[in-house]
């Protein structure tokens, strides 16, 4: 066994042991602000779960292994740094208190978010993650709001998963693949939105308002979008891709975040996704239908000139 | 051109007195723990504790007075919003008490605007500016005080490997300089006749208006990458572990505070262990409001 192999299975079984930990020894409690308690009926079947991504998570790694993707040179170093420092810079522009963007009732507006996705996506899952994650660290430093680790690693993972693109060879099935998986993720939140049309939006700028019905559905609009411009640019496979995966990358990344806020702050799990999840992941969704097209097609451009 | 934070050196700085790691490591522990509470009364430790920081940093005002501004105006915003909405403390007091209730003398659609000014909303306003505003006030100094030549040795000290240490210098570097290019973009837009202020057209031409914006910085920033990445690969950059210019070394008066960050952390893990620190507003308020 090498070393980075090592390396990953040891990341990975400390990620296993601190959910147990969360989940078996603190599930039943909470301590100082933190509230751990998890659901004891379901408490097996969700560590089931647990295990079943990280094995997921590994299966990929392990069939990918010899991927280009993965490696970490000097070009993936600096295309990190600047990932992040963009990524960083443009939340904390567009963050609405700066400079105005174009602002609609009850959902997080976050152009930036086209960047983790397309640095995902044009530069590999490892620098994704970094940009991300890191960018949103930097970006929650400088708006002077406190660190939220679960957002971070959510807007880590948007990058991770666009970024994955790059490690399946048939562009177009895996393409088709990621569109099913997205349209059902998308349809059962908003089941579950027309189910539980009382909860309150999780952010600062819905003041105590029930989730609307316009930011309810953004997420149906957002995938509209991206299938128009997935058929729309059929003949372009890279601009397809990068919004496909992009879109898959959003889902999971917010989702994350909002689903381990059931651990971290007790919400139901109603209140995760309609709550947090339909407001920031739909609005997410259109500005990563529009912005990322533009973004690829100008890096192509880049390219054709510099010949790399 | 990399454009730097105001970072110079400053005598008889407290916080530039300490080794960068050691800083950072007792800003974590500051951050943690101050997340632990809402409690006034042990916020206000931390307040102290940021603002004899903040007056003993040298750092003089009109350098931080923009941040500063924004700052104070941006935690003044999301104080008195939950303060007039009674949103976000709903889930930390369970019952109000009544100061003065304000009711609009009219009705729009059947809803009458009603402000309730309760002992808990304001005691909550108080103890989220005291809260948020430590955090600020300690975040703000650090790109200040923190020396750009150390930021890469600094993060490789805290144990991160070459590649990611080198990866985190470099984005503080770029975070300022990045800043720089969207407002020389902005201007250059603004001068052939680019209104982002102007709000018309549909959700889809709305989000389309900051493509002009968004995609040269972005694609300015991945061309000029070129030159970096040629600079380090001249200098066999990852070829073998890393050395750095400077060395640190940790000093006394560092090992001292990074154990009292840790103190700081451990006792107010305790703390909030026992169950104390949560949301707490004097019980002679309670009576006066004729709880």
């Amino acid at each position: 066994m090498n070393k980075k192999l090592t390396n990953v299975l040891v990341s990975l079984g400390v990620i296993l042991v601190i959910f147990a930990i969360i989940m078996f020894a603190l599930g039943t409690q909470s301590i100082g602000p933190f509230n751990f308690s998890v659901d004891q009926a379901t408490l097996v079947l969700r560590f089931v779960f647990v295990i079943i991504g990280l094995l997921i998570a590994f299966a990929v790694y392990y069939a990918t292994r010899e991927n280009a993707a993965w490696e970490v040179g000097t070009r993936e170093v600096v295309w990190m740094a600047i990932g992040a420092a963009l990524y960083a810079v443009f939340s904390w522009l567009f963050n609405g208190t700066v400079f105005v963007v174009p602002s609609l009732s009850q959902v997080s507006l976050r152009p930036a978010i086209a960047i983790p996705m397309f640095f995902g996506f044009a530069f590999g899952p490892v620098v994704g993650f970094f940009s991300g994650a890191v960018g949103n660290i930097f970006g929650d430093a400088l708006t002077g709001f406190g660190l939220s680790p679960q957002w971070s690693i959510g807007n880590g993972l948007i990058g991770f998963v666009a970024g994955m693109a790059l490690l399946f060879k048939d562009k177009k099935k895996s393409m088709d693949t990621v569109l099913w998986v997205s349209g059902v993720l998308a349809l059962l939140t908003v089941v579950l939105f027309f189910f539980n049309r009382g909860v309150q939006n999780g952010f600062y700028f819905a003041a105590s308002e029930p989730v609307s019905i316009f930011a309810g559905l953004t997420i149906v609009i957002g995938f509209v979008l991206v299938l128009v411009v997935r058929f729309a640019f059929a003949s372009n496979e890279n601009i397809a891709a990068a919004v496909t995966w992009g879109m898959l990358g959003n889902i999971v990344g917010i989702l994350f975040a909002s689903l381990s806020d059931i651990f971290i702050n007790g919400f139901s799990l109603a209140a995760a996704v309609v709550g947090e999840f339909l407001p920031a992941a739909g609005p997410n969704l259109i500005f990563a239908a529009i912005l990322v097209p533009l973004l690829v097609g100008a890096y192509a451009a880049v390219q054709r000139q510099s010949g790399r | 051109m990399l454009v730097a934070w105001r970072y110079r050196k400053r005598e008889k700085s407290l916080i530039q007195w300490f080794d960068p790691r050691a800083w950072i490591m007792f800003y974590l522990c500051f951050l943690v723990s101050t997340l632990a509470f809402w409690d006034v009364r042990f916020l206000l430790p931390f307040f102290i504790i940021a603002l004899i920081v903040l007056f003993t940093s040298r750092v003089q005002w009109h350098e931080i007075r923009r941040a500063f501004i924004f700052i104070i105006g941006f935690v003044f915003f999301f104080a008195i919003l939950t303060f007039l909405t009674g949103r976000g403390g709903s889930e930390l007091y369970k019952q109000e008490h009544l100061i003065r209730q304000f009711k609009a003398p009219f009705s729009i659609f059947g809803w009458v605007p009603t402000l309730d000014i309760t002992v808990e909303r304001l005691f909550f306003a108080v103890s989220q500016f005291v809260r948020v505003f430590s955090i600020a006030m300690m975040t703000i100094l650090i790109p200040y005080s923190l020396n750009p030549a150390l930021y890469g040795i600094t993060f490789k000290g805290l144990r991160l490997p070459d590649n990611i240490a080198y990866a985190m210098d470099l984005t503080m570097r770029f975070i300022p300089t990045f800043g720089r290019d969207f407002q020389l973009t902005m201007d250059a837009q603004r001068a052939r006749g680019y209104e982002l202020e102007k709000i018309s057209g549909g959700l889809i031409a709305q989000v389309r208006k900051l493509g002009p914006l968004i995609v040269p910085v972005t694609i300015h920033a991945i061309i000029g990458s070129e030159d970096i990445i040629d600079a380090m690969d001249l200098r066999a950059f990852g070829v073998g572990p890393r050395t750095w210019l400077d060395q640190l070394t940790y000093q006394r008066h560092d090992r001292i505070l990074v154990a009292f960050g840790v103190l700081i952390l451990l006792g107010s893990l305790a703390v909030g262990f026992v169950g104390l620190g949560k949301f707490w507003v004097p019980p002679e308020l309670i009576k006066l409001a004729g709880g």
